[in-house]
């Protein structure tokens, strides 16, 4: 309470401060600085140096073993006509744009279905928790491998009922849909958030359209959604900015490759295949440059669009 | 409601902070010791681990290389023979699988932090040697009289020496007779076969094996095979001065023939196919019973075996005559020990690239391993310690010797991606995503600016 008192005596005073004051805030200032310093060490040397460094080797010819050579624009001009990027584009949007909204709207479903206090409420919600924190690992990658495999546990059970299936993750026209299906499986995070948020909701309003005569699927439609809606925002900025950056899964169950056919090429593994496998690290970093503006202006769109769908309740 | 409330209680707080202020600055005081302090042993923790290398002390050398759990056994065995003999060298060995190898070695390198002693491929020895990665080995004292002439000149580039050869070995087919015999067919006869037997043969042992058995591995994922298929047709992979050495019409009919395999079920369906790319060597069709026949170096077979539990059997590639000397074998170094040109201990380093090369301890541990030892001495001492598995190896190398065509150009700077390229438009022709023309046309078209 003393640190809050502290900041609106601050903000209230008026008139310059004494000298006297001044030299103390100045002390107060470097010992904070101090403080954060090995933060600060952290994020210059880890986060802002490298970023900086990649911005430097997007404009060069960098192929690891011998110094950069400045190209200018060069690597981005190149991207215009690699097709196996605009590929990779493609693959990373499919992801994106059906694995997002299909989790979402997985999470939002169950998140609804354990709101409604079933019993043992607290085993049930990790239950449905744990795959967020496994689904990005290389274990499970390598598991959905096996279960989505020619033989695996998926066309085990087909064949019982006389289905034979494809290899999954081996034919082109299902990999993505597999590595997807992981995304979708990983509910459990955004899931959490939309349990809280629904318990944020107060009774009245249920209360009030109950004797208003409001239907179940009306309460959803007019209070649960609109009271919801500014946590299913922060859920799509959150898993939007994820998923394009998602490698793992992708890196896994293709074995490193892409494949098949460049069908689970998403755009990073692309950006790391040049970058690592073919000696092209300068085109790897303006591919990284390229992303970062990509993700910024999905993100963008997401803040501008949500003024005419965020309702706020304040 | 606001978040703070904003009671009179900021009034009362008003006061006493003023009264407070004469007991301020010692604690100020207090407080930036602390931090001062925090940050010390914050960045003293980074810090640690860098010893000074005192002189005449214990050098320490990083040693990395690819390969399957029996390599590792015995190249352990070989650097424990050697820390025996040099006291004074620690040997850190660093290994994996072949697919993250490069990765790994590319931003070791980047970084500055390469292996001392790094095992490397002939895809590859272009790429980081022309790139000044690699020690001229000639420079230091390594004992190269008794290599093989071939093996040796292998390693020679616009650089220097800078690899020497671990070993000798062959493209070779290997075959799973348990398979053979549960599906009741006789084995070829390898040195008639034609590429037409091959189809018949593994079409045959489909017919009559359990249902995902397959006569034949399919041939696609490396570029190795194209390379014998090219030779059988007068072409090559690349030429002498590093340029591609076929036209997109070759591979497209070497992809044509992989079709009409897959389509008598010679070979594995396209998904198997994938998903048979990803698997290590000890889960292969070959090692797992499900493919008769598969695709190796000679240097694997002890491996396989070991991993098959039980034999497999040496076979040369069919031809398109049916003659032998029609398959245009060729020998092959199997990898190179190379050394990073930043490394601190150049000579420790290459003491212990001769010790491997030459010394007959090393060649007790390593056996055939890494293919045939290109030491004649070595090759004579190992005899008698040979498994029955590298024996074979060993008689095969030996066999084809009079059946070999002229060594092939080595792989020019860029050949690294070759294996992906390949790879990549197999499968797109496997699921009749293009055209063997049209694969033949965009494989190309990207290999050519893969090696430019």
């Amino acid at each position: 309470m003393s640190a809050i008192g502290e900041l609106t005596t601050l903000k209230r005073r008026k008139g310059p401060l004494s000298a006297a004051e001044k030299k103390a805030n100045g002390r107060d200032n470097k010992a904070a600085y101090i403080f954060l310093l090995p933060w600060l060490v952290g994020l210059v040397a880890i986060t802002i140096g490298p970023m900086l460094m990649s911005l430097y080797l997007s404009f060069t010819d960098y192929n690891l073993l011998q110094p950069p050579e400045w190209t200018g624009l060069d690597n981005f001009v190149r991207m215009f006509s690699d097709a196996r990027l605009h590929n990779s584009l493609g693959v990373t949007f499919t992801y994106v744009f059906v694995g997002v909204p299909l989790q979402l709207g997985v999470a939002l479903l169950i998140a609804l279905v354990l709101d409604k206090g079933l019993r043992g409420l607290p085993f049930y919600r990790s239950v449905f928790y744990l795959p967020s924190l496994l689904g990005g690992s290389v274990a499970v990658a390598i598991l959905w491998k096996q279960i989505f495999g020619t033989t695996g546990l998926v066309n085990q059970a087909l064949a019982l009922v006389g289905i034979e299936g494809p290899g999954w993750i081996s034919d082109p026209s299902t990999a993505l849909g597999s590595i997807v299906l992981l995304h979708v499986w990983t509910f459990g995070a955004p899931m959490i958030i939309f349990l809280a948020g629904l318990r944020q909701i107060p009774v009245m309003y249920y209360e009030a359209a109950k004797v208003d005569g409001a239907s179940t699927l009306q309460q959803f439609w007019r209070i649960t959604l609109p009271m919801l809606s500014p946590i299913i925002f922060f859920n799509l900025v959150l898993q939007i900015i994820g998923s394009f950056q998602s490698f793992t899964q992708a890196f896994i169950v293709s074995g490193g490759n892409g494949g098949p056919s460049d069908s689970t090429m998403f755009f990073t593994l692309y950006l790391y295949q040049k970058g690592f496998g073919q000696f092209d690290m300068g085109y790897a970093s303006a591919m990284a440059w390229f992303l970062l503006v990509i993700i910024g202006v999905f993100t963008a769109i997401n803040f501008i669009a949500a003024k005419y769908w965020v309702f706020y309740d304040d | 409601m606001p978040l703070f409330p904003r009671s009179n209680a900021a009034g009362t707080n008003d006061s006493a902070a003023a009264s407070s202020s004469g007991a301020r600055p010692r604690l100020r005081k207090t407080a930036f010791v602390a931090a001062a302090a925090a940050v010390v042993m914050a960045l003293s923790a980074c810090g640690g681990g860098a010893t000074a290398q005192k002189d005449g002390g214990p050098v320490e050398l990083r040693f990395s290389w690819w390969g399957s759990d029996k390599r590792a056994q015995v190249t352990q065995a070989a650097i424990a023979a050697f820390e025996a003999e040099n006291p004074n060298i620690k040997i850190k060995p660093e290994y994996g699988d072949w697919s993250g190898y490069w990765d790994k070695l590319a931003t070791q390198v980047a970084a500055n932090d390469a292996p001392d002693i790094i095992q490397m491929d002939e895809k590859y020895i272009t790429e980081y040697s022309t790139r000044g990665a690699l020690l001229d080995l000639s420079k230091y004292s390594i004992d190269t009289s008794k290599l093989d002439e071939a093996a040796l000149n292998a390693g020679k580039g616009e650089k220097g020496l800078t690899g020497i050869a671990a070993g000798i070995n062959a493209a070779t087919i290997l075959a799973n007779p348990a398979v053979f015999k549960a599906a009741g067919v006789a084995l070829p006869d390898d040195k008639t076969w034609t590429w037409d037997d091959f189809e018949r043969i593994s079409a045959e042992v489909t017919a009559n094996s359990p249902k995902g058995t397959y006569g034949a591995a399919a041939y696609g994922t490396d570029e190795a095979s194209l390379g014998v298929w090219l030779r059988q047709n007068g072409k090559t992979l690349y030429t002498s001065d590093g340029k591609l050495g076929f036209e997109p019409s070759d591979i497209a009919e070497w992809w044509a023939n992989l079709k009409e395999l897959s389509e008598k079920k010679a070979v594995p369906t396209a998904s198997e196919v994938v998903e048979a790319e990803a698997a290590p060597l000890d889960q292969s069709g070959l090692a797992t019973g499900k493919n008769g026949l598969a695709f190796w170096w000679s240097n694997q077979l002890p491996a396989l075996e070991k991993a098959a539990g039980s034999e497999l059997q040496i076979l040369r590639f069919p031809s398109t005559t049916g003659k032998a000397a029609d398959a245009q074998l060729w020998y092959k170094a199997s990898q190179f020990w190379s050394a990073s040109s930043r490394t601190k201990h150049p000579e420790e380093t290459a003491k212990f690239i001769n010790f491997l090369a030459n010394s007959e301890k090393a060649g007790q541990a390593l056996l055939a391993d890494r293919g045939v030892y290109p030491n004649s001495d070595v090759r004579a001492a190992i005899e008698s310690k040979l498994t029955p598995a590298d024996i074979k190896v060993v008689k095969f190398i030996d066999q084809i010797k009079d059946e070999l065509g002229e060594a092939p150009a080595p792989p020019p700077k860029g050949a690294g991606a070759i294996q992906e390229i390949v790879k990549r438009y197999t499968s797109e022709v496997l699921f009749n995503r293009l055209s063997t023309d049209d694969a033949g046309k965009k494989a190309v078209d990207e290999m050519k600016s893969a090696i430019s």
